[in-house]
């Protein structure tokens, strides 16, 4: 585990030559810039590494935040922000042919990979929930710094009431048998469910509701989550729940009996490839009119067609779906954005526009919040690396927990259990045929909704 | 109970499942799908009589059994939730159920004359609604059947036929390529060549119509409501599906009954060798069975698309396997089997759903398929096993 320091000096100042070279056309290095105070001496190689799904059926996700972490890799070597010390990237891809997209054994391999590599101090990814449950453990044995830009479940970082139930199934404390590691810049379902169930009550006004999901983890978490706090915290009632595969062609049998029960409004967990459009339609053919509300699985425009599909086309109006703020809107995320635009120009398209996915914000602040506790470590270290990568690797993991750091999304800190505590989420409504913001809203530790603007 | 179209075995227009195939190897054999009489040993053996006493008597029985859970489950939903939900799970079930059994048909005319499982007959239904999305786009009948009734009927000409020509075509194509050459060879062979003709078929809508929903603008074709009863609103929709499955049925019924061709089709499924030396064209006969019950399967995603609206690649496996266990509810390899079988799924889906929770719908239905090959093999309008065996 342990390499000598001295060892890797002339590698990595090769490696440093080589890696000033090719940035040398698009920017110019000064070798005294601010960021390098105090740790202008730094000798040895610091490598982060991003793991993500960039190929196969999430080919279309992983690559904007993989670019993004990249970009702030290459920012940060730019302005010598750890000094002396060579910074080095590493891209792992988590897909596989045999899944077409991520795989969570890859996901695994590849955090072991990394974390056999001294000189890896943290990896920001992965991107799916599933992969994270593979990964978690092997980045907690061995003091690896985790940071998802994408990770929703809320069983990964602290015990809920949902994790138990059997289509979900996670034990938290058995995903980290040793140090807690695990960071994720992304708001969990939990917060979300509490603003969904606030919306149930006091946006939609509705007390009482039907309550469908789609059987999966995401969906059925969510659902589950939305009866709770509705249930607890607003005081409202659920007159009727049904769990169903995402094949179901129509809720009609639902639709009528959420009608017959009363209910105000009919909250979708799970995705609009698993139906939330398609109960929207069904209430149309049923004649029922009350809204429907989902998370951010509903919020898109297949959303929209689906529910405009059955007879009455303008059917999708009026539905309301949260979802994580639009980064692109946030005055925080322009400079960002331009950035990404200015150092991608060559690549194809829709990659070389990060507005086109909404994690690509993520990924570079998750990186960023990386390297600024890299940075803090040196600094605390007088400006050289800790000699044992483990007591470094401990470090850093020490300073993520006192990040305080203003990135594209905002201000973002973390709480006790890795999660930020910059946990807006935006209620969109559909309006003349399009999700249209309406508020955003952000919730605190103690449960208590507020809006945010 | 008026889902009981009447005793059964007695069913002229039936296909019916051939008496004199003793020894040909079916997928599922005739030994198995007969009740198991006198096996029950060890610590059942001193119970034997009274297992085999229940056993015939839940054999015999069963279609009656059936029907009355059911009409104690849509009781129940009454008595539970009123009449008013009740009257619209009916409606939800018959509309339901009008789809399943136009599908069902198709599986059970193919197993009805080559005994063969046709996988791809639910893939085959979803590759026509997109041929008849195809049509309606090609001759913009959106806007000429959204525009005046008159408009609507000429639409509903235009695209019933060519897409059913279009199904037809493809499905007799399917057996011409994949099937025939297998029809002597052991059941399993063309089972696994089934298999692989429905995910070759839905590899290809899934390039060619991508991974989402394809909304077909065809639900906007009919709307409005029709009557209302107990608070109960009929649409005109509903009426349209129910009515189309009865209309479609009744002529495949009469055609099988009536046309030389479905006088062919019959004898073919008796005896396959025997109709051949009356002079029969087999192979012609076969492909005309795959033609219609493929052409079913396409006037069956039609109704789909006017009611549902949308299309999705893979939706045809999933109906497909429910319009299966209909088939089989009904006596595979008979018709009118299947169409009733339909219904009754689309009770059991409907009401089921409605009783203990949506998530037991598919359950449900997968568990009468278990308990119908367990106690009556045959299904409700099937042939009588001592006539099979």
């Amino acid at each position: 585990m342990v390499k000598p320091t001295k060892g890797l000096l002339s590698i990595g100042t090769i490696a440093a030559l080589g890696v000033l070279a090719a940035c040398g056309t698009s920017s110019t290095p000064t070798s005294s810039s601010g960021g390098a105070t105090g740790i202008a001496g730094c000798h040895g190689t610091i490598t982060v590494a991003t793991d993500l799904p960039l190929t196969g059926g999430d080919a279309t996700d992983g690559p904007f935040p993989q670019l993004a972490a990249e970009l702030a890799v290459n920012q940060a070597i730019a302005h010598k922000l750890l000094g002396g010390c060579t910074l080095k990237y590493v891209s792992k891809d988590d897909s596989t042919v045999l899944k077409n997209g991520h795989d969570p054994a890859q996901g695994a391999a590849n955090i072991t990979a990394l974390a056999s590599d001294a000189t890896v101090m943290g990896v920001v990814g992965p991107f799916n929930s599933s992969v994270a449950l593979a990964e978690i453990p092997v980045a907690s044995t061995n003091h690896l710094a985790i940071i998802s830009p994408a990770n929703t479940n809320p069983c990964l970082t602290a015990v809920v009431p949902v994790c138990s139930d059997p289509t979900i199934n996670i034990n938290t404390a058995s995903l980290y048998p040793g140090a807690h590691t695990y960071f994720r810049v992304i708001a969990s379902d939990v917060q979300q469910s509490e603003i969904d169930a606030y919306i149930a009550a006091k946006v939609v006004n509705a007390t009482k509701v039907y309550l469908i999901d789609d059987q999966e983890a995401y969906g059925r978490g969510l659902a589950l989550l939305f009866k709770k706090y509705y249930t607890t915290t607003e005081g409202g009632t659920i007159v009727g729940q049904a769990s169903l595969p995402g094949a179901t062609s129509t809720f009609a049998t639902q639709i009528s009996l959420a009608k017959s029960e009363g209910a105000q409004a009919i909250f979708f967990g799970g995705t609009t490839g698993n139906g939330c459009g398609l109960v929207r339609r069904d209430m149309g053919s049923a004649g029922f009119n009350v809204p429907v509300l989902g998370g951010d699985g509903c919020e898109d425009t297949k959303f929209i067609s689906d529910a405009n599909s059955g007879a009455n086309t303008s059917e999708a109006e009026g539905s309301y779906a949260t979802s994580a703020p639009d980064v692109t809107k946030l005055a925080s995320s322009a400079t960002f954005f331009s950035q990404y635009a200015a150092a991608y120009s060559t690549k194809a398209a829709p990659y070389n526009d990060g507005t086109k996915e909404p994690y690509t914000a993520y990924g570079y602040d998750a990186m960023n919040i990386l390297l600024q506790a890299i940075h803090a470590t040196l600094v605390a270290n007088g400006g050289q690396p800790l000699s044992s990568p483990q007591a470094f690797r401990d470090a850093v993991v020490a300073q993520l927990r006192n990040t305080s750091y203003d990135g594209a999304l905002g201000h973002t800190t973390f709480d006790a259990n890795g999660d930020t505590t910059n946990t807006g989420f935006t209620l969109y409504k559909v309006t003349s045929g399009n999700w249209v913001g309406v508020n955003t809203y952000a919730v605190d530790t103690s449960g208590k909704v507020t809006v945010k603007s | 109970m008026s889902e009981y179209k009447g005793p059964p075995a007695a069913d002229p227009g039936a296909l019916g499942v051939g008496t004199s195939r003793g020894g040909s190897a079916m997928l599922v054999a005739q030994s198995g799908l007969a009740p198991r009489h006198g096996r029950a040993g060890g610590i059942l053996g001193g119970l034997g009589p009274l297992v085999r006493l229940l056993q015939g008597w839940i054999s015999t029985y069963f279609s009656l059994l059936l029907l009355g859970m059911m009409a104690l489950a849509i009781g129940l939903t009454g008595v539970q939730h009123g009449v008013t939900l009740m009257g619209e799970q009916i409606k939800n079930a018959l509309v339901l159920g009008a789809i399943y059994a136009l599908v069902a048909i198709g599986y059970t005319m193919v197993y009805g004359i080559i005994e063969l499982i046709n996988f791809a007959h639910g893939d085959v239904f979803t590759a026509s609604g997109f041929y008849a999305f195809g049509f309606a786009s090609l001759f913009h009948l959106d806007s000429l059947a959204t525009g005046s009734f008159g408009g609507l009927i000429l639409a509903l000409v235009i695209v019933f036929p060519l897409s059913m020509i279009a199904a037809g075509v493809t499905g007799a194509l399917i057996e011409f390529v994949a099937y025939r050459r297998l029809r002597d060879a052991p059941r399993l062979a063309p089972l696994i060549t089934a298999i692989g003709v429905s995910f070759l078929i839905e590899g290809i809508m899934l390039v060619v119509e991508g991974p989402d929903n394809v909304t077909t603008h065809m639900a906007s074709w009919i709307n409005g409501e029709a009557f209302s009863i107990a608070g109960v609103s009929v649409g005109y929709t509903d009426l349209f599906v129910i009515g189309m499955a009865l209309v479609l049925m009744f002529a495949l019924g009469a055609f099988v009954r009536r046309t030389r061709l479905g006088k062919a089709m019959r004898s073919t499924a008796q005896d396959r060798t025997a109709a051949l030396l009356c002079g029969i064209n087999i192979n012609r006969t076969i492909s005309a069975t795959f033609f219609i019950g493929s052409a079913l399967a396409a006037a069956a995603a039609i109704i789909y698309s006017i009611n549902y609206g949308v299309l999705k690649w893979n939706i045809g496996f999933h109906l497909g396997i429910i319009a299966f266990t209909a088939a089989v509810l009904g006596g595979i390899g008979n018709i009118v089997g299947a169409g009733v079988g339909g219904f009754l799924i689309g009770i059991i889906y409907v009401f089921g759903g409605s009783l203990f929770g949506g998530e037991w719908s598919e359950a449900l239905i997968f568990a009468v398929l278990v308990l119908i090959l367990t106690f009556r093999p045959v299904g409700l309008f099937g042939v009588e096993v001592t006539t099979r065996a």
